[in-house]
């Protein structure tokens, strides 16, 4: 352990055990586990909800809460996902198989407490496993110029587009898409406009908020709204019993370790993350099982396995924001946007330029985990009462958020607009089968992936081959080629398999 | 016509457009110096290649258009509340609006006056003191000062 490591660490703790820090972690992951818990407002939405209000807080105390929300978040979802059969966030679908399956059996207690001790674990390892590989990320990002940004990005998006719910050729449409509604504004290279139509709300570019909130926000409500009021059973839990059995460990082990891993690297991943994470591990421990039939019937594996892969997914998103400046998906982004906002540069600079931050942010996490971990258990019956109030009741307030988040970024009915024309698009997504992922991360990287392949182009002079003759690039763009080629031989069962095994709900 | 059909030909005539508008308005520049067009215009061809591969194998499997329970009613009335929300909000000041709003969508799918008035009057107070006085929201006033 090098000693610079070490004393980061410290520094971080410094930062992050003032009061007021705390008091912003600990909000962070309440408000976090809430919206998990709460079907049809995700991470996403939530962090640029509150965005508008960490303008007054210091940036650490500002970027430590949102950070918050969103592993908060994580450990929210399984709540849902176990009581309801519904995920309360994207990246507890899977959860529901066999989660449920545990409820229906008056297992419900068990089912809560292994997700949120393995949370806890998952988390806390990858955060381990953040503080000692970002440091030295970071330094190897340092050499990358243009050509190895624009390919991992491409990279990323592949990667994305080859987890695609529905056909892969849907999805690169989505994130095609994405690149284009990212072209939207002054182009950053010759100060001109385009696409803006003359219109004032279009000039700084399509908003990523209310796009984001559209899409997942507004869409999500019209479709629950249109599939009307549906009996939901709801389990109530015992107030003993949350604690898994030493059968449920010794079951419960492996599938969180190897989750911990699979969730950690595909986190790191541009474009993967939390939910592909969870439902690669659930495949896995399907696999790695001795009784593979009984998946889906309640076996703990299949609730332990997923829940620690989303947690520790969470934790390896921060690597390439804090690393290199890009986000693995929407909610980095929205990280992004906010560093920004208070004037941070993410990227390889970040550790030496806001070591407060880099710092901050990295040790909180190890204080949320624990927060979580105390936190979730005891709140378990106050989720599962919240559960109980009819959408009916729910949805007008989930959709006034929305316009405010919309709003207070900018203090400007048109991207309240934007998002409404978002929600109708994406709503019209959801009929015609296509995803809103792929569109959302190809919208946030692709001004950053313009400038890379123009600066690229520029610095060979026109040629294309400046991206596979320089090495680390030429790794990104062969292994983004072998994802494009291999679902022509392979058909992508198995990922397909994958998702059509799970509730339809609410999917993002 | 399938579903695939329709939605491939929407995104065709996106990437038509953004293309000729990449290709004739902004510049696409030389390779060597690509213009603000460059970026937008390939984008474009992606866009377009890819919707026509969905659309020949659109023909070759046709699925029907199977729009599952599309209630128009309530989808145009919630688009048509968020719609009216935003276009009054800056005239009518958050708080009326937002009571309006809310009572609206609660008697659209939850019965009852008492309920929905209250109901839309304590979401209304509440979040006003919630994002305008705590958390120092700039939320538009109305003629009320509120």
């Amino acid at each position: 352990m090098s000693m610079e490591i070490f004393q980061g660490l410290l520094y971080g703790f410094q930062v992050v055990l003032q009061p007021i820090n705390l008091f912003y972690c600990f909000i962070g992951v309440f408000i976090g586990t809430l919206v998990g818990v709460l079907p049809g407002l995700g991470p996403a939405a939530a962090i640029a909800l509150l965005l508008p209000s960490t303008f007054a807080a210091s940036p650490v105390s500002a970027i430590i809460m949102l950070a918050g929300i969103y592993y908060g978040a994580m450990y929210g979802g399984s709540t849902t996902s176990i009581l309801v059969n519904i995920p309360g966030e994207a990246a507890s679908v899977v959860t529901c198989l066999d989660g449920h399956a545990m409820a229906r059996q008056g297992r419900a207690g068990p089912a809560l407490g292994i997700s949120a001790f393995g949370s806890f674990i998952a988390g806390t390892l990858s955060v381990i496993v953040l503080t000692f590989l970002a440091p030295s990320l970071a330094k190897v990002a340092l050499s990358f110029g243009p050509p190895e940004y624009f390919s991992l990005m491409v990279l990323g998006l592949t990667i994305l587009t080859y987890f695609a719910r529905e056909s892969m050729v849907k999805a690169l449409m989505m994130a095609a898409v994405g690149l284009l509604c990212g072209s939207v504004g002054v182009d950053s290279i010759s100060g001109r406009y385009r696409f803006t139509f003359g219109i004032q709300t279009l000039m700084d570019g399509l908003g990523l908020v209310p796009v984001i909130m559209g899409l997942f926000g507004i869409s999500e409500v019209l479709l629950n709204l249109e599939r009307g009021k549906q009996k939901q059973e709801i389990f109530a839990t015992p107030a003993k019993g949350l604690f898994p059995t030493r059968e449920d460990w010794r079951r419960s082990t492996l599938p969180i370790m190897r989750g911990s891993v699979l969730g950690f690297f595909l986190g790191v991943l541009p474009g993967a993350g939390a939910i592909i994470a969870s439902f690669v591990s659930y495949a896995v421990e399907k696999k790695a099982s001795k009784y593979p039939e009984r998946f889906g019937t309640g076996v703990i594996e299949g609730v332990a396995g997923p829940e620690a892969a989303n947690n520790a997914a969470a934790g390896g998103a921060f690597i390439p924001l804090l690393t290199l400046g890009i986000p693995a998906n929407a909610v980095m982004a929205i990280l992004l946007g906010a560093l920004m906002i208070h004037g941070l540069q993410p990227g390889p600079l970040l550790m030496k330029q806001a070591p407060d931050v880099f710092w901050g942010i990295i040790t909180s996490m190890y204080i949320g985990n624990a927060m979580l971990l105390v936190l979730n258990l005891p709140l378990i019956p106050m989720w599962a009462r919240l559960l109980r109030v009819p959408y009916a009741i729910l949805f007008p307030f989930i959709l006034l958020f929305c316009l405010i988040g919309s709003y207070s970024v900018t203090n400007n009915v048109g991207d309240g607009i934007v998002m409404w024309v978002f929600g109708v698009l994406g709503y019209l997504m959801k009929k015609f089968d296509y995803e809103a992922a792929p569109l959302i991360l190809a919208m946030v990287i692709g001004p950053m992936m313009e400038e890379a392949l123009r600066q690229s182009l520029i610095l060979s002079a026109g040629s294309f081959t400046i991206f596979v003759a320089r090495p680390i690039s030429a790794g990104f763009i062969l292994a983004a080629a072998l994802l494009l080629i291999l679902p022509l031989i392979t058909r992508r069962r198995e990922v397909a398999k994958a998702w059509t095994s799970v509730p339809q709900e609410s999917a993002e | 016509m399938s579903r695939d059909l329709i939605s491939g030909l929407f995104w065709l005539a996106i990437a038509i457009f953004f293309s000729i508008e990449g290709l004739i308005h902004l510049k696409l520049g030389a390779v060597r110096q690509p213009g603000p067009g460059f970026f937008p215009f390939w984008g474009g061809v992606v866009l377009g290649l890819l919707s026509l591969v969905l659309l020949l194998n659109s023909l070759k499997n046709r699925d029907r258009l199977s729009l599952s329970g599309l209630k128009s009613s309530k989808f145009l009335l919630a688009t048509g509340a968020i719609l009216a929300y935003l276009l009054l909000l800056e005239t009518l000041g958050f708080v009326t609006i937002t009571f309006l709003f809310l009572f609206l969508l609660l008697r659209l799918e939850y019965k009852g006056w008492v309920f929905s008035a209250v109901s839309a009057l304590g979401g209304a107070v509440s979040s006003y003191a919630l994002f305008q006085l705590w958390l120092k929201t700039q939320l538009p006033a109305g003629p009320f000062g509120f």
